[in-house]
């Protein structure tokens, strides 16, 4: 008998990172049928070109990274120990990244651009800092905002003409002159649930969203508290603006906001990624409240229409801020339910102002 | 995943249903002469001289106690060997050849009721020191320490709980002598002054709440009490039992003679009774050797038995070709040993014999599950990453120094990190 040494606790749960990225697959399905349902080839296309590069980059990537043995000979022995710590998860992480990017594609958008947007998200942003769960930002969201700023024309041009590459999305629509609430004529509140309208390839049907945010919640891969705290700042912020510009309407108004846009698929598959968010428990509510208020005032305020993934991406930088040894803790004070309610006022606020209001 | 971890799959049920087998034909019994907390000792009798039961064979010294050692057999004193500890190390044994023949030593007497009401709180003390009682949670922590306390104390607790899986060591002494447990207690409340007794179990254990129920039924002029706390990991902690059981909340660090509360394993409590009543020093101890390398058995030995005559009573080990991991104790917070040649000691209750599993560790992903199972409310990831950069100042803001090294990280973690080791590194670097 040989005995082995060990320290305890020598027994594991039966989880695994492999089920969590798997998971998000699973919950990305109805989502990916529907665009396949939807857009056909453009779809398919479009997809099997980000989650070639990106898992294709990825291996490429860890083979140049990692120095074979000085005791190695042959090829195949060198390229075995530069592989030797490539598992299931340099294949899945990459993937879900590569599926939740494909989604946050226009359609019709030319197949080199998402190609550009997939190297610049896998490489840049995931790969340089370490691979993964070493990532700060968010490796999809980022990868969007890349293509958008530096191919601006294809999206921009929106503005102008109906009919160009991205389509007006609804959000684009409200922003772009139309207003509400003569939006609701061009997109009915039930085309905006049900898909039947222009925008990116998983953000516009609402039911596969929320099918894929149900998996996700109750297998206790997606952490609730982001979502929740998320959506309780958007629904609180929005109603507050609903109610002071269209105090007749707000409740389409808040409808319209919600279903529009990629709100919904980010709060299931972005804001979700437990790389790039922090690790406590007032830290997740804490980090919810600020994407949701910057998605409020990017909206409302900003030059963009849509402002989820800026939104996401602005909230990752402060991370690092929320998780300092100095004042990260786990256990959530009155102190700090106190707070997160004075922070949601606050924000409340400047939104009510901001869009005019007075005393 | 992202959720608080408490339920650990424990295993016991298949347990309780093994027979236990008393063991008394050891050839050699085995008493190691210094111990985890007794860096020193001596012993005071000679080879060929022949020993009974209960008498003093030598002494374990610590930093400010000292303890006796006893022989759990009669028989004659043969030399030293090295033998394993509790403690996983090698240490100086005292071998005894057993006689088999049980002979009691002269002192050990049983003392009547009218001896046993007439005792003040010194001589309790007394009793309990020179009997060399111990914490048979796992502790071993000196008994009579914890009743010499200044403090006012209003209640005794019981601690049956024994959350690790795979122990029913506790499980066993409460089901099959609870009389001596709930006399054992009432001797605690005496030489402490409590006016209260508590005995803290499972919830699901309603089996062993209906049997203390009834033996309290004689005991009714005493404010003794059942009292059913969570099922969950680390529920035996003392300080989260205390918790659940009388509702105090004892910051970590403190005394809990502090607060009034005086906690013991039911174990203790057993041996207390033994020693008050019948001046025995703890003879036997039930032995669990368990897992799935091995045949699983029950048995109740003299402390002393060297653990690989019980490996091979049971049947040995299973598929041998496999390498093995030996625990003693639970498998959360047990001792790894790489060799089978222990011996029993007051605080050995199970021998968990895993097949080798390899786990291969990924890279974090943040989900914080770590975080949220952690039952003193610190953060296992940024101590792991602190510790990795060697950063002294954010271990000792994340404060690493809080950690009970319960396992629960470790356990939890979906990329397999080894999170428990990294936290007993990052003690020894603030230290």
């Amino acid at each position: 008998m040989q005995a082995i040494k060990q320290t305890s606790p020598y027994v594991r749960k039966l989880v695994s990172t492999k089920r969590m990225m798997i998971d998000v697959l699973i919950a990305l399905l109805p989502v990916v049928a529907f665009s396949i349902y939807r857009f056909g080839w453009n779809a398919i296309i479009r997809l099997l070109v980000s989650l070639l590069i990106m898992i294709g980059l990825e291996a490429l990537i860890i083979g140049m990274t990692h120095k074979p043995k000085k005791t190695d000979k042959t090829f195949k022995e060198k390229l075995q120990s530069k592989y030797s710590t490539y598992t299931i998860n340099n294949i899945t992480a990459p993937a879900v990244s590569a599926v939740i990017f494909a989604m946050l594609m226009p359609p019709k958008l030319p197949v080199y651009a998402v190609a550009v947007g997939a190297i610049f998200a896998i490489v840049v942003v995931k790969m340089m800092f370490g691979g993964l769960g070493g990532n700060i930002f968010n490796v999809a969201a980022a990868g969007r905002r890349f293509v958008s700023l530096a191919l601006t024309g294809m999206f921009v041009g929106a503005y102008a003409d109906m009919n160009l590459i991205a389509g007006a999305t609804p959000l684009t629509a409200l922003k772009g002159g139309m207003g509400f609430p003569s939006v609701l004529n061009s997109y009915p509140i039930i085309d905006l649930i049900t898909g039947n309208i222009p925008g990116t390839m998983g953000e516009i049907n609402a039911i596969a969203i929320l099918i894929g945010l149900i998996y996700l919640l109750v297998r206790r891969t997606a952490d609730y508290r982001i979502v929740l705290s998320t959506a309780i700042t958007f629904l609180s912020l929005i109603t507050l603006i609903g109610l002071k510009l269209y105090p007749t309407q707000w409740v389409e108004f808040v409808l319209y906001n919600l279903f529009s846009g990629g709100l919904l698929f980010g709060l299931t598959f972005m804001v979700t990624d437990p790389v790039t968010a922090p690790v406590t428990r007032p830290g997740r509510w804490l980090y919810g409240l600020l994407i949701g208020s910057l998605i409020v005032l990017i909206r409302t305020f900003g030059a963009y229409a849509e402002g989820v993934a800026a939104g996401l991406l602005f909230a990752n930088i402060f991370v690092p801020l929320i998780d300092h040894p100095q004042w990260s803790t786990n256990i959530i004070k009155p102190k700090f339910v106190i707070s997160y309610v004075v922070i949601l006022v606050l924000m409340g606020l400047v939104v009510y102002f901001g869009v005019g209001g007075a005393i | 995943m992202i959720a608080k971890t408490k339920y650990i799959p424990d295993g016991k049920k298949e347990l309780k249903q093994l027979p236990i087998l008393h063991y008394l034909d050891a050839n050699y019994l085995y008493y190691p002469v210094t111990s985890a907390r007794c860096p020193d000792g001596e012993t005071c009798v000679r080879g060929g001289q022949f020993v009974k039961i209960g008498e003093v064979i030598g002494t374990r010294k610590g930093a400010f106690f000292e303890q006796p050692m006893h022989a759990t057999v009669s028989g004659e004193v043969v030399g030293y060997e090295k033998r394993i500890d509790q403690s996983g190390k090698v240490v100086d044994c005292l071998i005894v050849k057993n006689d088999k023949k049980y002979n009691l030593h002269a002192s050990i007497v049983t003392r009547t009721e009218a001896e046993i009401e007439a005792l003040t709180k010194e001589d309790y003390i007394k009793i309990i020191k020179e009997a060399g009682l111990v914490g048979l949670g796992g502790s071993a922590f000196p008994t009579y320490i914890k009743l010499e306390t200044k403090d006012p104390i209003n209640v005794v607790i019981a601690n049956g709980v024994e959350c690790e899986p795979y122990l029913i060591a506790d499980y066993s002494v409460m089901m099959n002598y609870p009389n001596e447990v709930i006399e054992g207690l009432i001797y605690a409340m005496k030489a402490s002054g409590a006016p209260k007794g508590i005995i803290a179990i499972k919830k699901k254990y309603t089996e062993i709440a209906e049997r203390l129920n009834f033996s309290l039924k004689q005991y009714s002029n005493h404010d003794i009490k059942v009292v059913m706390v969570g099922n969950y990991y680390p529920q035996g902690w003392e300080l989260e039992m205390i918790k659940n059981a009388v509702g105090i909340d004892i910051p970590q660090g403190e005394l809990l003679s502090k607060y009034g509360v005086l906690n013991f394993n039911v174990s203790t409590l057993q041996s207390i009774f033994n020693a008050v009543k019948k001046r025995l020093p703890v003879l036997e101890r039930l032995f669990t050797i368990s897992g799935n390398g091995v045949h699983n058995s029950s048995f109740r030995a003299r402390i002393g038995t060297q653990v690989s005559d019980l490996i091979e009573l049971a049947g040995g080990y299973k598929d041998i070709e496999i390498p093995k991991v030996l625990i003693l104790g639970g498998p959360m917070m047990g001792v790894n040993v790489i060799r089978d040649d222990i011996v029993m000691t007051h605080t050995s209750t199970s021998l968990i014999v895993l097949n080798e599993e390899v786990v291969v560790e990924e890279p974090c992903i943040h989900c914080a599950s770590c975080v949220y199972s952690c039952p003193v409310f610190i953060q296992p990831t940024q101590i792991m990453n602190a510790y990795k950069v060697k950063d002294k100042d954010a271990l000792k803001m994340l404060q690493v120094n809080k950690c009970i090294e319960c396992g629960l990280c470790s356990f939890v973690c979906p990329s397999k990190i080894h999170l428990t080791e990294y936290m007993r590194l990052g003690k020894r670097l603030v230290r």
